[in-house]
């Protein structure tokens, strides 16, 4: 009986871990996403282009919002790297966003940067 | 610049970074390693507390202590190599400065149970208490660890 009620407590603790670890793990896949598109225009608060992730922070009227891009080899070889953005470039991405709309975080197929158009997820990208 | 950014403008640091291949490699060995060090120091420690009593207790020890060592050894190897892409960013994440400082911990506890182990005294209950907090410190070391990719 000790031993049950033992295991009841370990099961409510990794229960628990996996509510609180869930919403972290968002950014693999796109269940995570809405399925209609999202518009983004800001600029650029921060930009990390490699492994693990890569990521932009872009602030939209003093709210910072973060933003998924490809795998950071499929995101390089799309062209968009660090070397043709920077902090505070304006930009536009085009993706899609949480399902969570209290979370600011989208993920992105399109990045428009500096009059330049990548296509990081290019067989996601809205029919133009 | 600072430190950790001549670490990230390193060549293979930047290869690493951009690379299709080579970071998840240096990754799988990261978890590897990780599985072979939790997974040995535990039988240790349990050897300790008294369970496993029917394996030989010198042979035993000896095995597991030397796969930890060595996987310890990859583990840090992998590790410094997943952090060198992104290490002005790790070094101020406090969950990064908590890994290590319970490996700095894991490890002076492991120094003094060699030192307690080599003393001459009736020390088994101390053994067994610090055989106990190496499983904690470990395990906690991997929450840790873990929770890294998700900051």
């Amino acid at each position: 009986m000790e031993i049950l009620s033992k295991r009841f407590h370990l099961a409510g603790a990794l229960a628990a871990l996996a509510m609180f670890t869930l919403p972290a793990l968002a950014h693999h896949g796109w269940s995570w996403t809405q399925d209609g598109f999202f518009e983004l225009t800001g600029t650029i608060a921060d930009i990390y282009i490699g492994n693990p992730h890569a990521t932009l922070d872009v602030d939209v009227e003093g709210d910072i919002w973060r933003v998924e891009l490809a795998p950071p080899a499929r995101t390089i070889a799309a062209g968009f790297t660090d070397e043709v953005a920077k902090k505070g470039d304006e930009v536009v991405a085009i993706g899609n966003r949480s399902r969570d709309d209290t979370e600011r975080r989208m993920k992105a197929v399109r990045i428009t940067v500096n009059g330049k158009t990548y296509d990081v997820y290019s067989d996601r990208v809205p029919p133009s | 610049m600072e430190p950790f950014q001549v670490i990230e403008q390193l060549t293979f640091v930047r290869l690493l970074k951009a690379s299709f291949v080579a970071y998840p490699v240096v990754n799988a060995v990261h978890i590897a390693a990780i599985g072979a060090l939790l997974t040995s120091v535990t039988l240790l420690d349990l050897r300790i507390l008294g369970a496993l009593r029917t394996l030989p207790e010198r042979p035993f020890m000896v095995l597991m202590r030397k796969v930890a060592l060595l996987a310890f050894g990859a583990a840090a190897l992998s590790g410094l190599l997943l952090f060198s892409v992104r290490a002005s960013h790790y070094a101020q994440l406090p969950v990064f400065l908590a890994k290590m400082a319970l490996i700095a911990l894991a490890g002076t506890n492991f120094v003094v149970f060699a030192a307690v182990e080599s003393g001459k005294q009736g020390h088994g209950l101390a053994l067994r208490f610090l055989a106990l907090l190496s499983i904690v410190l470990w395990c906690a070391t991997l929450l840790c660890g873990r929770f890294i990719g998700f900051l």
